[in-house]
């Protein structure tokens, strides 16, 4: 009782010291001051209106408060907040925290701890992560790794329903966050290294049962392609999902969903990525391998694909497209245009026409040389032949970016209508590629490469950056001695937030790049940074921080957990363990 | 108590184009072990049909009483042509997807360091692969067969480990 009133009064203290800004109680609609959806709109722009914490004030910018997950394993995602609830899940095995923030220290209100299959680890190709939940309607909706959709009721922490919606045996798992639009979750696997049929389907909001369910490759009839609704911009002719795959190498083909989803409520699309053509040797599976690597837009409501472009046509190099694909209404060549941006992995940072899928800009947004440029007619890259890999073609030096990405996927930028600039982090590394016939054996993987990484050109390993899409130019750039993993935040105080791979939180100026704090956080962040306004009405940023994501990528060495898998650095992370090492916290930061 | 049943002798769990179910897989291992006679002093409870109590050298034993059962011995031990052979296999069952080129370590342990999460010897190798582990080892038993596991295992032994692994130092 006396609680109650003292929230009360913390409200109403609350709405007289915050102006303008949107009250968020617990019964309140979402507000500018909550998180409620993994990239903060349906747009993904990852922006946030606050502006509390500005240019002028963020050198004070001091953590308040942590919080140990319990669990190690990369922690990719992001908290959300919900009126005075912050929700936390981790990796595999997959809890769910609920904190009090109206209470000194930010106790528990409960916590989910499902049953989670281990075999999962053993599925999940790179890491135990998981990208994060989405909050509908009084639920906290996330995915577990072994491949089921949980609704947990927000308030109680009651589960309400729990459903399958892949399959282990098949090779996938599910790492992604869903996204809600109106009453249907729209979720996808990942497995594009176990040979996976790819996948998206449309959950119903209140019982988790599949609504439709759509491949990313196959026949048209499978693929929710119809003659009255596909459009596709550049491709054209029935069945491209199985025509564009010799040997019948579609049947195995991966194309998994694992990255960020956008939505567009006028034009009612959804937005996703797809990722690598499975097996990693291109020369079993002939053809552009459609649609795999590629961005797809579909109704919701009944799944139907309006469009469909593939970034990289017939992937040599496992340059997944599942990193997000942020909306954003920008000036191209003196023309508005609702405009779809995404980094991709290939090194490229494309803007799109959203409406119809046409490509307006392609330009390098790192180092890179398996191509020249992307044609921006034909919407296909111009390949630098040198750099095709396959089994005929022996051990390939030197491509770049490397299969890490010229960005990780699970790394989503931040876009600011104010500065009107992307914001992202990159890696620089290149690669020497030497595959072999890969065997579909299910349950394994099916990859078969050796892909050593070394430093890409200039002497660093990664940096953030500032990225005009409207014409396709850095704007400044931060390098980083490490390949940089974490999302980005930026705020309407120009304050762009990011974490490095060592394990440094920090703010930069949103208009020059210049840091304005940094603080170390204990292990490297592979997480995307949020901000909320607390019940107690200040201005909160909050990070995870929690080394992982892909084995490959941090060596092995960083490991302390296991006395019985002890691994050499490696090339050319080779520092990285003197830096940080596996962790799980979450961390909040205020001014 | 020394009983050592080897297995040698048995015959691929795998026909040719055909993968056995895991249980009639185990069963015929049952089988090939009980044809190699029960250790004196097993349980009278033990039912012909049971599996075989496979003991493990690295477990701990309460109040030291020593558990009824057998170790395995790998009838490959220090075969070099075996262990080419458990190289090919180890890239053409897909090991090296998880376990990293040569064995070094990616989303699955390094098996190259010299140390082993659930017991270093052969037969507790054979058991890991042929029965698969929580948290993400799959049973290949049924895939690969006895006899392609202990190809397996004796490639797997030909790893060098590196001769100081517990120290890692960085110089300015």
């Amino acid at each position: 009782m006396r609680f109650r009133r003292a929230l009360a009064s913390m409200w109403l203290t609350a709405a007289v010291l915050c102006g303008n800004c949107v009250q968020a109680g617990p019964s309140a609609a979402p507000g500018e001051g909550e998180w409620t959806m993994p990239s903060k709109d349906f747009a993904a722009t990852r922006y946030s209106t606050l502006a509390d914490i500005n240019r002028q004030n963020a050198s004070s910018l001091h953590p308040v408060w942590t919080f140990s997950s319990g669990v190690l394993g990369g922690h990719e995602g992001q908290p959300l907040v919900v009126g005075d609830t912050m929700y936390v899940v981790t990796p595999w095995p997959n809890v769910l925290y609920a904190f009090d923030l109206t209470r000194e220290g930010y106790p528990l209100r409960w916590k989910y701890r499902p049953e989670v299959d281990a075999n999962a680890l053993g599925v999940a190709c790179c890491d135990s992560v998981n990208r994060g939940a989405f909050y509908a309607d009084g639920k906290i909706v996330y995915n577990l790794l072994d491949g089921h959709t949980v609704a947990v009721d927000a308030r109680t922490g009651r589960e309400l329903w729990k459903v399958q919606i892949a399959t282990l045996g098949n090779g996938e798992t599910t790492t992604m966050a869903p996204l809600v639009v109106r009453d249907r979750i729209i979720v996808g696997a990942a497995g594009g290294e176990f040979g996976i049929y790819g996948w998206l389907k449309a959950l119903d909001l209140s019982n988790g049962h599949t609504v439709w369910s759509a491949s990313n490759l196959g026949p048209d009839e499978e693929m929710g392609i119809r003659a009255d609704t596909f459009r596709p911009p550049y491709d054209q002719g029935a069945n491209l999902g199985t025509q564009s795959w010799g040997n019948d190498s579609w049947r195995t083909g991966g194309a998994p969903v694992w990255g960020w989803m956008s939505y567009d409520p006028d034009l009612d699309l959804v937005y996703y990525g797809t990722g690598n053509p499975s097996p990693y040797n291109a020369e079993q599976r002939p053809g552009d391998n459609k649609w795999s690597t590629s961005v797809l837009a579909r109704h919701p409501g009944d799944g139907a694909l309006v469009w469909a472009y593939q970034f990289t046509p017939h992937d040599n190099w496992d340059y997944d497209a599942t990193g997000a694909m942020v909306l954003a209404d920008l000036v191209v060549a003196g023309r508005p245009v609702k405009a779809l941006v995404h980094f991709d992995k290939n090194g490229f940072a494309y803007t799109l026409d959203r409406v119809t899928g046409r490509l307006l800009v392609a330009q390098p947004f790192i180092p890179l040389n398996w191509a020249q440029s992307v044609d921006l007619n034909s919407g296909r890259p111009v390949l630098n032949p040198a750099k095709q890999t396959g089994v005929s073609n022996g051990n390939v030096k030197n491509i770049c970016p490397s299969l890490e990405g010229g960005v990780s996927p699970a790394s989503p930028p931040a876009y600011s209508p104010r500065t009107h600039l992307f914001y992202t982090s990159t890696s620089n590394l290149c690669m020497d590629y030497a595959v072999r016939h890969a065997r579909h054996l299910k349950g394994t993987p099916f990859v078969g490469v050796v892909s050593p990484y070394s430093a890409g050109p200039g002497g660093y390993l990664g940096s953030f950056l500032a990225w005009d899409a409207a014409t396709g130019r850095k704007v400044w750039e931060n390098r980083e001695p490490f390949p940089n993993w974490s999302g980005a935040l930026v705020t309407a105080g120009d304050v762009v937030f990011y974490g490095t791979l060592d394990g440094w939180f920090k703010s930069a100026d949103a208009r020059s790049g210049r840091v304005l704090s940094k603080f170390k956080v204990g292990s490297g962040v592979v997480g995307n940074p949020i901000t909320y306004r607390g019940p107690d009405g200040r201005q909160y940023v909050a990070v995870y921080a929690g080394f992982g994501g892909d084995w490959a990528l941090i060596a092995g060495d960083a490991r302390s957990d296991d006395p019985t898998d002890v691994r050499a650095p490696a090339e050319p992370t080779t520092q990285i363990a003197r830096h940080t090492s596996m962790g799980g916290m979450v961390w909040i930061f205020a001014r | 108590m020394d009983f050592r049943p080897v297995m040698a002798g048995l015959a691929p769990l795998r026909s040719r184009g055909r993968l056995l179910r895991p249980t009639a897989a185990l069963l015929i291992l049952t089988g090939a072990l009980l044809s190699c006679g029960q250790p004196h002093d097993a349980p009278a409870t033990v039912s012909p049909a049971a599996p075989p109590a496979v003991t493990y050298e690295s477990h701990l034993l309460a109040g030291e009483a020593p558990v009824p059962g057998a170790s395995l011995t790998n009838p490959h031990a220090g075969d070099a042509a075996v262990a080419r052979s458990g190289a090919a296999l180890f890239t053409a069952m897909n090991c090296d997807g998880c376990h990293g080129t040569d064995g070094t370590g990616w989303v699955g342990p390094n098996l190259g360091d010299g140390r082993w999460r659930y017991g270093r010897a052969d037969g507790e190798i054979f058991s890991s692969i042929y029965y698969g582990r929580p948290h993400g080892m799959p049973a290949f038993g049924a895939a690969l067969g006895a006899d392609g596991v202990w190809t397996l295992v004796t490639y797997l032994r030909t790893l060098p480990a590196p001769a100081d692994v517990p120290t890692e130092s960085w110089q300015d």
